[in-house]
């Protein structure tokens, strides 16, 4: 009997919670229609762009929110932008309501104060994410996310091979450089600091290093030498047997997915492990490529959604950023047909309609299953980043 | 009798110093600050020299700044020595008679478009080794060569001469009216000496004046480029116009400091381009003097004739190709190497292309009009300033004065690298709180169009023949009413054209307009730059190609207006 007290007492607790939470919700969305978001996201891809432009339709008919897609080559410009207005003092009505994000972007706006604050705990939707199995929805290149920012989808480091020359592809990054050597000129990987080339050389780092446990805690300048010789005495093994012998690097994974077309190189790498499967659907890419990883696993991490700390419309942003966790928007994103982008949240959380939407999305013909993709590795801690970069441009960019 | 009117005219050089001048030094000044280390919003707030320490320890900095002076100055060099060559044996021919019919279009194609399809053509998978592989090569994967993104940035000087040739062609043959060609030549053969001969000696010295500021010009864009040279130029390190574009994008923001202190050492690099062009300027005329007296005829062998011949055919091939290239792309649905033509075609690209780009293109359409058209009555109001205040000299026995003040304002846009003081426009745009307006955006375009309207508007109006208006006042009408009703229609076509001009000079606008614009107006070109930002070849070349669209129909107008207006009149056609 005490215990059913108790119970019924918590219950109450509950729902007057989920109730208050129903009701600022509510509010939420009321204040949100008739707004206008200028989502600010990179526009360098027709099928995200045609997916982004789905999503903006569905919140403009159901919720009355406008959503326009500022498209940006460079996050970067955009970053900029918001740092400039905070600069003029711009405290409300900035030009950005809602931006694509993560890693090195997140960590700057966050130091700098860019962002708005803790909202997306207040996302219906937010209680789908899988925070259990995904640590990156948390911690965004090891930085606290803090509920700054709203997941939207996943990635990890794949690779991309032709069968056609290639029969037999590499395990692991000694077997890549044996790969080079047998293939010189067939194999590249984008230029630092560009991001894909970064996440390249933490995951050759990952594999090369003798103390992997060194890559959790920030960097030590007095191991550091010690910690990454393993990767300069391997990429200096590698570079020779590079595309362009390794003296002009691509600009970005994008230019690389060009030149596995082309056929130019014969392995590429990407941070969408269904980008193989979108690229074969749109005829970006023959139907001979398919996709695998390195036995000892790839790093992975999060994308997100942000909202400056000078935007107006605020609410419209946290209704857009909660449909596109909606199970609708994640399982329709992650069709590579559509645009093949990995969910953030925890299907098995799903029931009835919402579970048989994600059952229903076809695997690609060129994607590893889930239990082929394993477990990710983290992201070295973000203080590897920079050191990084900056050794790699001393060495190899002269 | 006052046969001119300066006084109120006055307005529009003092409208057009007066902003310009503010604009381009309050850019600066957003420029200097964070170059010494004051940026407040970030937390430096201490003026000192180690910003600069650190742009020149970055790595990789001594040879980004060489690649930039290599790929920029021989570009320059080699355009300038390649169209004063072209003059000298082509002028008049064959080849000659083409270019002054393709030049409109050809000028018109947007740098970006010209770079993606060049590229795609020298490429070591590109359409030139497709063409021949494998039958002449044995070719099945493309070879590993350099071509492309070449650590010395030769292949982007070589488009950059390219590119940069038909303007300079267009300045020249604005130029070549004002000088007395037929009656030198003929003066010249007289006297013994062969056409290239009186080219050379005579003709080139007295056209270069005409030409200095736009070789200026041709100067800066070449040390500034960011479009053709992430396009083409090379990646590690690239070219430092380039470099500063990722400082300024970088994550870390003490990045824009030294992305301050670089695009400073930029411009100061092009004014020491400049003073060292100056240089070789005055010690040519000096060192060439008796060359030019010494009274040799020589002839010149025909084998350097035909060369320069073949590179001008090279320049239009190239050019033409590299279109042609993206228009087969546009309807590829899959193509590979080695392939000479797409395994699949297809009209998706296109079908969807028209659809998304229907919006910027119409921002792109407005904005380029009024900037063309503002720029216009700017360009001609400076013009009939500056033609009165002359005669007005004259007439009262002063000494010829020039009002040079005017065109170095006007030309500072072009001279200053954009980089360098966009982003401290960006500031104070937003400071005033009329970023994102696009009465703004338009203003930072009519920055770059005012220039070049004016380079191109500038010989042929101050040719006009004056005594027409003059014979019009004495006949009683108003200044006004003979501007309007004589004057203007009489240069229509020139004037149509430096309207086309203008218009193309705006579509092409990137820089500005994602800085001003607040991402709140996307055109065709910022569309263009964020789709090359991906993979999709097939999706690039349909917007590059929409690109190139806008400027071609504007310059078609401009050409079939006149045909249509005067059609009664055959000498006003010209």
């Amino acid at each position: 009997m005490k215990n059913f007290f108790l119970i019924l007492v918590w219950l109450t607790i509950l729902s007057g919670f989920s109730q208050a939470f129903a009701q600022e919700w509510g509010e939420i969305e009321t204040a949100a229609e008739g707004q206008t978001v200028y989502f600010n996201a990179w526009g360098g891809s027709q099928p995200i762009n045609e997916y982004i432009a789905w999503a903006s339709g569905v919140v403009q008919k159901r919720y009355g929110v406008r959503v326009i897609h500022v498209k940006a080559a460079d996050i970067g410009d955009v970053v900029s932008r918001i740092l400039v207005e905070k600069a003029a003092k711009k405290q409300k009505d900035g030009s950005v309501d809602l931006m694509w994000i993560n890693g090195e972007n997140f960590r700057a706006m966050k130091e700098n104060k860019l962002l708005y604050g803790p909202f997306s705990q207040k996302l219906p939707n937010y209680h789908l994410v899988d925070t259990k199995n995904k640590k990156t929805v948390l911690y965004d290149f090891t930085i606290p996310v803090d509920n700054m920012e709203s997941p939207w989808g996943m990635a990890q480091l794949v690779f991309l091979y032709d069968t056609k020359p290639v029969s037999e592809h590499p395990k692991s990054m000694l077997d890549l450089l044996v790969f080079a050597r047998k293939n010189p000129g067939r194999f590249t990987y984008p230029a630092l600091p560009g991001f894909h080339g970064t996440t390249f050389i933490k995951q050759a780092l990952f594999e090369l290093i003798s103390d992997s446990k060194a890559l959790n805690r920030p960097i030590r300048q007095s191991e550091f030498e010690k910690n990454t010789r393993p990767l300069w005495e391997y990429l200096d093994a590698l570079h020779p047997f590079l595309w362009r012998k390794g003296k002009v690097f691509p600009s970005s994974a994008s230019q690389m997915l060009s030149l596995l077309n082309d056929n130019e190189i014969f392995i590429s790498i990407s941070f969408n492990p269904n980008s193989a499967s979108n690229a074969i659907e749109n005829g970006e890419l023959p139907n001979t490529v398919r996709t695998y990883i390195h036995t000892s696993g790839t790093i992975g991490n999060t994308h997100f959604v942000g909202i400056p700390f000078n935007s107006s419309a605020r609410q419209g942003a946290m209704v857009f950023a909660n449909f596109l966790l909606s199970p609708e928007a994640q399982a329709r994103k992650a069709d590579p047909e559509i645009w093949g982008d990995p969910t953030v949240l925890d299907t098995q959380k799903l029931a009835g309609r919402e579970k048989a939407l994600f059952d229903a999305v076809p695997k690609g013909i060129a994607t590893l299953t889930p239990k082929e993709l394993g477990q990710t590795l983290p992201e070295p801690h973000v203080s590897w980043v920079q050191a990084l970069e900056k050794e790699w441009l001393k060495r190899y960019s002269k | 009798m006052r046969l001119s009117r300066q006084g109120t005219s006055r307005i529009f050089p003092v409208f057009v110093i007066g902003l310009f001048g503010i604009t381009i030094l309050s850019g600066l000044l957003g420029t200097l600050l964070p170059s010494m280390n004051y940026l407040p919003v970030i937390g430096h707030k201490h003026v000192s020299l180690s910003v600069w320490f650190d742009f020149f320890s970055y790595p990789g900095i001594k040879t980004s700044i060489l690649v930039t002076l290599f790929s920029g100055l021989t570009a320059s060099f080699g355009v300038v020595i390649f169209v004063f060559l072209f003059i000298t044996f082509s002028y008049g021919n064959a080849l000659w008679k083409i270019f002054e019919k393709i030049l409109s279009p050809v000028l018109s194609i947007p740098h970006a478009a010209f770079a993606i399809g060049f590229g795609f053509l020298i490429a070591p998978s590109g359409w030139l080794i497709r063409m021949v592989s494998p039958g002449l090569t044995g070719f099945v994967y493309p070879p590993d060569w350099s071509i492309l993104n070449d650590p010395a940035g030769i292949s982007l000087a070589i488009a950059l001469v390219i590119k940069e040739f038909p303007f300079l062609i267009m300045v020249t043959m604005g130029a070549l009216g004002q000088l007395d060609i037929e009656k030198t030549l003929l003066a010249g053969r007289a006297l013994g000496y062969k056409k290239e001969q009186i080219w050379l000696k005579i003709l080139i010295p007295r056209l270069y004046p005409h030409l200095r500021l736009s070789i200026f010009a041709i100067i800066a864009y070449s040390l500034s480029v960011v479009d053709m040279a992430i396009i083409l130029g090379p990646s590690s390190p690239p070219p430092l116009a380039v470099l500063i574009l990722k400082w300024f994008n970088d994550p870390d923001m003490s990045f824009k400091l030294i992305a301050a202190a670089g695009s400073l050492f930029l411009f100061f690099v092009v004014v020491l381009s400049v003073l060292l062009v100056y240089l070789i300027e005055r010690s040519a005329c000096f060192v060439s003097e008796s060359w030019i007296t010494n009274g040799k005829r020589h002839s010149f062998s025909a084998r350097f004739k035909s060369i320069v011949f073949f590179m001008g055919v090279c320049i239009i091939g190239f050019t033409m190709v590299s279109s042609v290239v993206l228009v087969v792309w546009s309807l590829t649905w899959q193509w590979r190497f080695p392939d000479f033509l797409p395994a699949v075609w297809t009209l998706k690209f296109w079908a969807k292309g028209l659809v998304s780009s229907f919006d910027p293109v119409m921002t792109t359409m407005f904005t380029g009009m009024a900037a063309a058209f503002i720029g216009l009555i700017l360009t001609i109001g400076c013009l009939e300033h500056d033609v009165n205040f002359q005669t007005n000299h004259i007439m009262q026995g002063k000494a010829q004065n020039n009002n040079k003040t005017l065109y170095y304002f006007l030309y500072l846009p072009l001279l200053v690298p954009q980089i360098t003081f966009m982003a401290g426009i960006q500031l104070l745009l937003v400071i005033m709180k009329i970023d994102g307006y696009w009465i703004a955006l338009m203003w930072s375009h009519l920055l770059f169009v005012l220039p070049y309207m004016f380079i191109s508007l500038s010989a042929t109006y101050r040719a006009f023949d004056r005594r027409l208006t003059d014979q019009a006042m004495l006949l009683g009408r108003p200044y006004m009413i003979v501007l309007f009703r004589i004057k203007l229609p009489m240069l229509l076509r020139p004037i149509l054209f430096s309207f086309a001009i203008g218009f193309a000079v705006s579509v092409a606008q990137y820089i500005p307009t994602i800085l001003v614009g607040a991402g709140r107006f996307s055109t065709i070109t910022t569309q263009v730059v964020n789709i090359a930002s991906g993979s999709d070849r097939r999706a690039i070349a349909v917007y590059a190609l929409i690109q190139q669209f806008l400027p071609m129909i504007i310059y078609a107008l401009a050409i079939i207006l006149p045909k249509i207006l005067y059609y009664n009149k055959k000498g006003m056609q010209v």
